[in-house]
């Protein structure tokens, strides 16, 4: 039977979308399967067993503490520096650009390495911090430290990009109503900008609450959920390792949901 | 008093300026083709763009290192910049020093019973007026307003264009009233500034801008393409001109005899007869090419002259007249040109305007 040159043409496109399923699908299962095995891997009283013991709870405070804190200081600079990025037009606008993107593509352990190298109780910065009774290892500092380090450029890529979304004229419009520049920036950019910023805060948490190279670096005590894991895996094996895992998945995932319900509703007050 | 002294900004491929330019309590409209500087020089005026050379200033005092918040220059985008995360109450609160303030501007421009929508549910022109009752609300001592109907439907144009031109008026204050399109320029202005490259070709009322053009491009950019190159003749003692081989009467002028100049006419000033006495002054003949109509008026285009020299000229005509002229074209006609009607301006690169 002779086709007509669209019916034959739509044909082609199927075919070629059946095969985009099927590799897409294949790459699908593999995020998918894990995450199952997760969830049901463990009896769940065995799960709620090993969550009562005091050392995962204190791992859990520590992650969410430090997460938290790290989200806090990520937003408080990260921000400025988000904003003077979107709205410059000087030449070292990517030079910088390209700085904050250097600690998401290090290695984390190397970002330990050299975090470690400068705020050891031994070095300049450390040894003073560490007289001050501050010390800037194996502490929460230090976990705050490493964390924001690698989570922070989440806040400043997603904010700048937040930024460079809300039109200019919006801010032009603002102060040519007799409305500092700060003013503006308050209750013109910001808000303008919120769900940018907030998404970014979000990424930043979630990868903080998950960090681990640099963290055990700087920091193997006190120690984040993470940590614990990796204490729990070497010393007593992966069923021990399971229910901790499972927590920090859960947390993750609880970051992801927060995210898309940021992201349906950009435009609310 | 706004004034404009010697104001340039220079971008790598365009310049706005040296503009000089004096605006009082009016309204004036600037109105050129996109591209020529008119957003540019609102943006020089509201302080967002610093100018290269040359000075602003208010009631005599220099502007330069007043920032954009302390100009007290408002400022309408053509791209609308209601605040979309407000309602409309909310973005005219903004600038507005009080809430019966908000409820008086939103009366005055018509916005009462959307004033609880978030911005973002407002229509084109309720946005529009918004943006206007925001602005205005502010007590600025100029309102810089960048094409504040643009993208309308035309109904809705028009309506805010007189529902603008009211309430302006009421406010005496400058207002500089940045259009591409003539009619709405003469609807709202107290004076127009034609803008062309960067520079202002005329600042006029609107009748004298329509009727004595100072430059074949004010002529063509108001609608008058009926510019044509002509000599002055000693006046007899009517001011003439020769063109094309006719001597046509024209309205007072200060050129020499012997000057070349440009003849210009409105195409509505163009008499079309079906009989004339070409003996009677002003009385031409012509031959009517054809006739376009373009909704509520036709466009007719003829051919005059004498000598082996002629020009083609546009009338206009409305469906009654026309009946009654009743020359289907191609067909030999007469015009005539009202003296006072027929406008002279300098002539002095060689290239007419069609040319260009």
């Amino acid at each position: 039977m002779a086709m007509s040159p669209l019916t034959s043409r739509f044909n082609g496109v199927r075919d070629g979308f059946g095969v985009a399923v099927l590799l897409g699908g294949v790459l699908l299962l593999y995020y998918l399967v894990p995450l199952v095995a997760l969830f049901v891997a463990e009896p769940p009283a065995q799960v709620i067993d090993r969550l009562g013991d005091a050392d995962v709870g204190r791992a859990a405070g520590v992650s969410l503490g430090a997460a938290g804190v790290t989200a806090g200081v990520s937003l408080l600079l990260g921000v400025p520096l988000a904003y003077a990025l979107a709205r410059s037009q000087r030449a070292w606008k990517r030079v910088v650009t390209a700085l904050v993107v250097v600690p998401l593509v290090f290695p984390p352990i190397v970002s330990g390495m050299l975090l470690l190298t400068l705020f050891n109780p031994n070095s300049l910065i450390g040894g003073v911090a560490a007289a001050g009774g501050v010390p800037l290892t194996r502490s929460f500092v230090a976990v705050v430290l490493a964390q924001t380090f690698v989570a922070s450029p989440f806040v400043v890529i997603t904010a700048k990009a937040a930024f460079e979304g809300v039109p200019r004229a919006y801010e032009y419009a603002s102060r040519s109503l007799g409305k500092s520049r700060w003013a503006t920036f308050w209750r013109v950019t910001i808000p303008l900008a919120w769900p940018g910023i907030l998404a970014g805060v979000t990424l930043a948490f979630a990868r903080a609450i998950g960090e681990f190279g640099a963290t055990i670096m700087m920091a193997y005590y006190p120690r984040t959920l993470p940590v614990q894991i990796w204490v729990a895996f070497t010393t007593l094996g992966l069923d021990a390792a399971f229910p901790v895992a499972l927590l920090l998945a859960a947390i993750s995932i609880a970051a992801l949901v927060v995210l898309n319900t940021i992201g349906a509703n950009p435009w609310t007050q | 008093m706004l004034t404009l002294d010697g104001v340039t900004v220079a971008y790598p491929a365009f310049q706005l300026g040296p503009i000089d330019l004096t605006v009082g309590r009016e309204v004036l409209a600037v109105l050129g083709p996109s591209g020529c500087g008119k957003t540019t020089l609102l943006a020089a005026i509201a302080g967002i763009t610093p100018p290269d050379a040359g000075h602003l200033y208010w009631a005599g005092a220099p502007l330069d290192a007043v920032p954009v918040e302390a100009r007290r220059a408002a400022l309408v985008f053509q791209e609308s910049a209601v605040f979309p995360h407000m309602t409309a109450r909310a973005n005219i609160a903004y600038a507005a020093a009080g809430a019966d303030q908000v409820e008086r501007m939103a009366d005055l421009l018509e916005i009462a019973d959307v004033l609880d929508q978030p911005a973002d549910t407002l229509s084109g022109g309720e946005r529009r007026r918004v943006e206007v009752a925001r602005a205005l609300a502010a007590a600025p001592r100029v309102l810089l307003l960048d094409e504040p109907t643009t993208g309308l439907d035309a109904p809705i144009k028009r309506r805010l264009r007189d529902q603008l031109r009211t309430v302006l008026t009421g406010f005496d204050i400058p207002v500089l009233y940045v259009t591409h399109d003539q009619r709405e320029a003469a609807a709202v202005a107290d004076r127009i500034a034609v803008m062309e490259d960067g520079t202002i070709h005329q600042v006029a009322p609107p009748t004298t801008l329509f009727n004595a053009p100072a430059t074949p491009f004010v002529a063509s950019f108001t609608g008058n393409d009926n510019v044509f190159p002509a000599r002055v003749l000693p006046p007899d003692p009517h001011p003439r001109v020769a063109w094309n081989g006719h001597v046509v009467r024209v309205a007072n002028h200060d050129f020499a005899p012997g000057t070349d100049v440009w003849l210009c006419v409105r195409p509505e000033q163009v008499s079309v007869l079906a009989d004339g006495d070409p003996a009677r002054p002003n009385v031409l003949p012509a031959a009517l090419q054809h006739s376009v109509y373009e909704g509520g008026t036709y466009t007719l285009t003829l051919e005059v002259g004498a000598d082996g020299a002629s020009s083609r000229l546009e009338a206009r005509m409305l469906p009654p007249a026309l009946r009654r002229l009743n020359r289907p074209p191609p067909a030999s006609v007469h015009i005539r040109l009202d003296a006072a009607a027929v406008h002279l301006m300098p002539r002095i690169d060689a290239a007419s305007p069609s040319e260009r």
